[in-house]
C-alpha cells in the first residue's frame, strides 16, 4: 500500500512537472515562432500566420525544442536552411555593424554635443 | 472632374504672381480650398453612387458595401488618399492665413509661397501618376471591392486624422523655412508656431492609437504594435514632433536653440513625406501595405529630394548663428534637461530609422536580404527608456536658466517607494528581474512624481504633468502587458471543452448567417475562470464576396483590468477550428494613456489661446 502510494505521488508529481516543462515549452515556442517571419506572408511573423509555410515552420520548431534544442539553435537551424531574412532578430556581424552600432555611436555624439554646450558654459562662469 | 484638378493648378500659379496684395491672396488660397474641396466631394459622391465609370471607384468599391464604407472607401486607396492629403493641404494653409493676422506679411506670403509649392507637387503627383479620376470605358457593371480588412470604423477614420498631424508638420515646415529666410525665427514665432506643433502632435498620436487599435482587433492576433516598417514610418514623425515640441518650448522662453528647431522642423516634415514615399512605393514588406506602384515611388522621391535641397539650402543660406553666447546653459537647469529630452528622442529616432531604412539599403547594395524585427528594438531601446523616464520625472522640476535641486528628501522617498513597489510586484511575475525591476521602477518614478505634481504641487503646467502622467502610464501597461499577457492556442471543435492551469473554455456552438457584403460563422464559447466566473465571447469568420477573402474577427471583453480576446481560424478540411484564446491585463490603459498623452496636449493649445 505505502508503495503503491508514493507510487501515486511519484507519478502525479512526475506528470505535474511534465505538464511544467510542457507549458515553459509553449511559452518558449511562441516566443520563437514570433520571431521568425513567414516567408510568403506580407510583414508577417509565422505566430501571427496561419499559411501553409507558417504551419509546417510551426511543427519543425515544436519537433526541435523537443529534441531539446535551445533557442539560438532553433534560429540557426532555420538561418541555414532559409538564410537571415526569416529571423526577425539581425545577428552582429560584418553586415550589421552599422545597423547596431550606428544608434549608439550617434546617442555619444549627440551626449557629446550637449555635454559640450553645458561645459564651455561652467568654463565662462568661474 | 479632371478640370476641376486643373483650374487648381492654374489657380496656384496666379497665386504666386500675385503675391503682394494680401486680401487677394487669402480669397484666392480660399478659392483653391474650394477647388479641392468639391473634387474631393465629387469622388465621395462617385463612391456613394457606386459610378463605375470611375477607375478609382470600379478598384475599391461595390454595391453591396454599407454607405459608410462606400464613403471611407475614398480615403481607403491610393488615388483618394493623396486627395485628401491634398484636402488637408490646403485647408491647413488657408486655416493658417487666417490665424497668422498679427505675423509679419512677408513671413506669412512666404510661407504661403513655401507650402504653394508643396501644393504643386501633389498636384503633379495626382495628376501623373494617380489621377482618382480616370475614365473606363465600357462602364464596368460592378466594382472590385473594398479589401475587407480596411472596412472597419477605426480605420474608416484613421487614414484623416494621421493625415492632419502629417500635413500639419508641412506647415511647420514652410512657416520654419519663411521664419528663416526673414530672419524671424524668435521668441514670437516660437509662440506662434508652437500651436501648430501642437495641433499636428496631437492628430499624429491619435492617428498612431487609431491604427493600433484597429490592428489590436482587427488583425485578429493581439498585438497592438509589430515594429512593422508602416507603423515605423509613422512613429518617426511623432519622434521628432515631440523633440520639436519640447525644444520649441526653449525658443520661445529664452530665444535659444534656434538652428536646432529648425533642423527639426525640416526633418519632421521630411520623415513625414519619406513615410509617404516608403508606404507609396511598395519598397516595404509590411501587413499594412495595400497598393504600391514603383513609378509613384520614384516621383515622391524625386519630388522629396528637391525638398530636401531646397529646405537645406535656404538654411544654410539665409540661417545665421548669432548671439552666441546666450547658447549655452547651466548644467542644471530646464534648458538642459529639454536638451537630454532632445537627445533621447534623436536616438530612438535613429533606431527607428535605421532599423526601418537599413535593411532596404542592405539589400540594394549586396542584395543580402534580413529582417529587422521586434528583438532589435526591444534591445536598442529598451535600457534607455531607464534613464530616460529617470530624467523626465525630475526634469520638468527643474526651473529656467539656473536651478537646484528642491524638496530633494520628497524626491528619494518617491524614489525608494517605487523601487520597493517595482520589485514586490515583478518579483513574482518574470525570470528577468533585475531589468524589468529597474525599468518598472523608473516608470513609476515618474508617475509618482508627475502625479505628485498634479495634485499636490498644483503647479500651472498642468498640461505638461498631464501629458507626461500619460506617458508613463503608457510604458507601465505596455511593460504589465507584455509581462503578464497569457494565451492558449489550440484545435477544438463544436462542444468539446479544454481545461488549462486557469480555468477551461467551452466550445458551445455555431451560428450562420448572411449580411449583404460577406457570410459569417460565429461560434459562442465560455470562458471560465478558476473562480467559476464566466465570460460568453463570440468570435467570427467572414467570408466576405467582393473581393473572396476571409477574415477572423476577435471577440474582446475589455474590462478596467484586462482584456479577454478570443480569435478562431479555419482548419482545413475538417471540423475542428483553431482557437487562440488571450488574457490581456491593463490593455485598455494603453488606450486610456495616449488619451491622456493627447488631453494634455490639447490643454496645452488652450493656454496659449487664452
Amino acid at each position: 500500500m505505502k508503495i503503491l502510494k508514493t507510487f501515486i505521488t511519484l507519478f502525479l508529481f512526475m506528470s505535474f512537472s511534465q505538464l511544467h516543462s510542457n507549458e515553459t515549452n509553449n511559452i518558449l515556442k511562441n516566443k520563437i515562432l514570433k520571431n521568425i517571419r513567414c516567408l510568403i506572408c506580407q510583414g508577417q511573423s509565422v505566430y501571427d500566420s496561419e499559411s501553409d509555410f507558417a504551419s509546417s515552420i510551426k511543427l519543425i520548431v515544436d519537433r526541435k525544442i523537443n529534441e531539446g534544442l535551445k533557442e539560438e539553435y532553433v534560429y540557426e537551424f532555420l538561418r541555414e536552411k532559409y538564410g537571415d531574412w526569416i529571423v526577425y532578430d539581425p545577428q552582429l556581424n560584418k553586415k550589421t555593424y552599422i545597423l547596431w552600432l550606428l544608434p549608439l555611436l550617434l546617442f555619444l555624439f549627440g551626449g557629446a554635443i550637449i555635454y559640450k554646450k553645458v561645459i564651455i558654459n561652467k568654463n565662462n562662469k568661474t | 472632374m479632371l478640370s476641376v484638378l486643373l483650374c487648381g493648378v492654374s489657380i496656384k500659379d496666379f497665386n504666386r504672381s500675385s503675391k503682394q496684395i494680401n486680401q487677394n491672396v487669402l480669397s484666392l488660397s480660399l478659392l483653391q480650398l474650394v477647388f479641392v474641396i468639391v473634387s474631393f466631394l465629387s469622388l465621395v459622391l462617385s463612391f456613394v453612387n457606386s459610378d463605375f465609370s470611375n477607375e478609382t471607384v470600379f478598384n475599391n468599391s461595390h454595391t453591396t458595401k454599407p454607405l459608410f464604407y462606400k464613403i471611407s472607401g475614398t480615403w481607403g486607396n491610393h488615388e483618394g488618399s493623396l486627395l485628401l492629403w491634398l484636402l488637408v493641404l490646403t485647408l491647413f494653409i488657408f486655416l493658417f492665413l487666417i490665424k497668422s493676422k498679427t505675423q509679419p506679411k512677408k513671413y506669412r506670403i512666404l510661407t504661403l509661397l513655401f507650402q504653394q509649392i508643396i501644393i504643386i507637387g501633389f498636384f503633379l503627383f495626382i495628376l501623373m501618376t494617380s489621377n482618382p479620376f480616370n475614365y473606363l470605358f465600357p462602364i464596368p457593371n460592378e466594382g472590385l471591392g473594398l479589401n475587407p480588412i480596411l472596412q472597419d470604423p477605426a480605420l474608416a477614420i484613421h487614414p484623416p486624422i494621421l493625415y492632419l498631424g502629417y500635413v500639419g508638420t508641412s506647415i511647420i515646415f514652410s512657416s520654419s523655412l519663411a521664419a528663416v529666410t526673414q530672419n524671424y525665427v524668435s521668441k514670437e514665432w516660437g509662440q506662434h508656431i508652437k500651436k501648430w506643433v501642437l495641433v499636428s502632435w496631437i492628430f499624429l498620436s491619435l492617428g498612431i492609437m487609431l491604427g493600433s487599435i484597429w490592428a489590436y482587433y482587427e488583425l485578429g492576433w493581439g498585438g497592438f504594435w509589430f515594429w512593422d516598417p508602416v507603423e515605423n514610418v509613422s512613429l518617426m514623425p511623432w519622434l521628432a514632433l515631440t523633440a520639436l515640441l519640447h525644444c520649441i518650448v526653449v525658443l520661445e522662453r529664452r530665444a535659444a536653440l534656434k538652428s536646432w528647431v529648425i533642423i527639426l522642423s525640416i526633418t519632421t516634415f521630411t520623415l513625414s513625406m519619406c513615410g509617404t514615399f516608403l508606404v507609396r512605393s511598395g519598397i516595404l514588406n509590411s501587413v499594412h501595405t495595400f497598393a504600391n506602384d514603383p513609378a509613384r515611388g520614384i516621383f515622391i522621391l524625386i519630388f522629396l529630394f528637391v525638398l530636401i535641397v531646397l529646405s537645406l539650402g535656404i538654411f544654410f543660406i539665409f540661417h545665421k548663428e548669432n548671439n552666441k553666447n546666450l547658447n549655452n546653459f547651466f548644467w542644471l537647469s530646464r534648458e538642459t534637461s529639454i536638451l537630454i529630452n532632445n537627445w533621447f528622442m534623436m536616438y530612438f529616432l535613429s533606431v527607428v530609422l535605421i532599423g526601418t531604412v537599413y535593411p532596404i539599403f542592405l539589400d540594394v547594395i549586396s542584395s543580402e536580404k534580413i529582417s529587422v524585427g521586434p528583438p532589435f528594438y526591444h534591445k536598442l531601446i529598451a535600457p534607455f527608456l531607464i534613464p530616460f523616464l529617470l530624467f523626465m520625472s525630475v526634469g520638468p522640476r527643474l526651473k529656467w536658466v539656473k536651478s537646484k535641486v528642491e524638496n530633494k528628501y520628497s524626491l528619494i522617498l518617491t524614489f525608494v517607494v517605487s523601487v520597493t513597489l517595482a520589485f514586490f510586484i515583478i518579483k513574482n511575475l518574470t525570470a528577468d528581474i533585475l531589468f524589468y525591476t529597474v525599468l518598472v521602477s523608473a516608470a513609476f518614478f515618474l508617475f509618482f512624481t508627475t502625479l505628485r505634481e498634479l495634485f499636490i504641487q498644483k503647479l500651472n503646467n498642468t498640461s505638461q504633468a498631464i501629458a507626461h502622467l500619460g506617458f508613463s502610464l503608457l510604458i507601465l501597461s505596455i511593460l504589465f502587458n507584455s509581462i503578464l499577457s497569457s494565451e492558449i492556442i489550440t484545435n477544438m471543435k463544436v462542444g468539446e471543452k479544454y481545461n488549462y492551469s486557469k480555468g477551461e473554455i467551452f466550445f458551445k456552438k455555431i451560428e450562420e448567417r448572411k449580411e449583404s457584403n460577406f457570410n459569417s460563422i460565429t461560434a459562442y464559447f465560455e470562458v471560465k475562470d478558476l473562480k467559476g466566473r464566466m465570460v460568453e465571447l463570440k468570435p467570427e469568420i467572414r467570408i466576405y464576396n467582393q473581393p473572396i477573402i476571409v477574415t477572423s474577427e476577435a471577440d474582446i471583453k475589455t474590462t478596467l483590468l484586462e482584456d479577454k480576446f478570443i480569435v478562431m481560424n479555419l482548419v482545413k478540411g475538417n471540423e475542428y477550428f483553431n482557437i487562440r484564446y488571450q488574457v490581456k491585463p491593463f490593455m485598455v490603459w494603453i488606450w486610456i494613456s495616449v488619451l491622456l498623452l493627447s488631453l494634455g496636449g490639447a490643454m496645452g493649445l488652450f493656454k496659449t489661446r487664452t
